[in-house]
């Protein structure tokens, strides 16, 4: 018996390192693993050392699930929140349309006017009569006929990139302007 | 069948033993959405302990050469 405690020690100065990584450290916390081991030791046969496998594979298993859940709540509580506030800015809850069924009439004649026939704002429309031809053009495209970026790129023959650049010039254009009218 | 309650067992055991950081987690969000929240993360970990599988476990004795 005294040999074999030797024979542990020895096994265990040996690998001093490795008995400090916090896995193998956390396996041998356990007095059941830690028995198994120094059987495996004492007795190196294969079942013995298969044992110590298998437990320490179900072990490293157990770690890296709970790792796993860890980081699962955390980053799905954040994309979750990431998420709900993007859907929330994106899509507010305003009544753009009439409750009753003129709305849908009106949107059928609006098909046939351009963008500065549809402003009744004063303000704005100035505004929109200083933006370039082009920039007008895009603008009506989007919001007037609601095509998406790529068709009207394909259209004006340019590139999406170019729209939705000349597309947020012409929104900060406009913004700069309606700003400087209410100093 | 066995599999499937063994899954279960399992899910319920962590999310028991996670629930103190599933609270803590409920803070990232707004009050309104907390309940919706938690009941995600759940469905999640239900569902991703019964479908990831943990591979490439070393073997012990690869620690000591």
């Amino acid at each position: 018996m005294n040999n074999g405690n030797h024979k542990i020690e020895e096994f265990f100065c040996r690998n001093m390192e490795q008995i400090k990584n916090p896995i193998i450290k956390s396996f041998l916390a356990n007095a059941k693993n830690l028995y198994l081991v120094e059987k495996a030791i004492l007795y190196p046969t294969d079942c013995n050392m298969k044992m110590v496998d298998e437990t320490f594979q179900s072990h490293y298993i157990k770690v890296q699930k709970i790792k796993y859940v860890s980081n699962l709540i955390y980053f799905y509580s954040l994309d979750f929140d990431k998420k709900r506030r993007r859907l929330h800015d994106r899509f507010l809850l305003i009544v753009d349309e009439g409750l009753t069924g003129t709305g849908i009439a009106r949107n059928d004649e609006r098909i046939e006017e351009g963008l500065l026939d549809m402003v009744e704002d004063e303000q704005l429309f100035q505004s929109l009569k200083n933006l370039t031809d082009k920039q007008l053009l895009i603008l009506e495209m989007i919001y007037v006929k609601d095509c998406s970026i790529k068709a009207i790129a394909e259209t004006l023959q340019t590139t999406p990139q170019n729209i939705s650049n000349l597309h947020r010039k012409a929104l900060k254009k406009l913004h700069q302007m309606l700003i400087k009218e209410e100093d | 069948m066995e599999r499937e309650n063994n899954y279960n067992e399992e899910s319920l055991l962590f999310i028991e033993n996670f629930s103190p950081k599933i609270k803590q987690c409920l803070h990232q969000t707004s009050y309104q959405e907390r309940e919706d929240l938690e009941q995600e993360i759940k469905l999640k970990i239900i569902e991703k302990l019964a479908t990831k599988e943990f591979i490439n476990t070393p073997s012990f004795w690869d620690f000591f050469t």
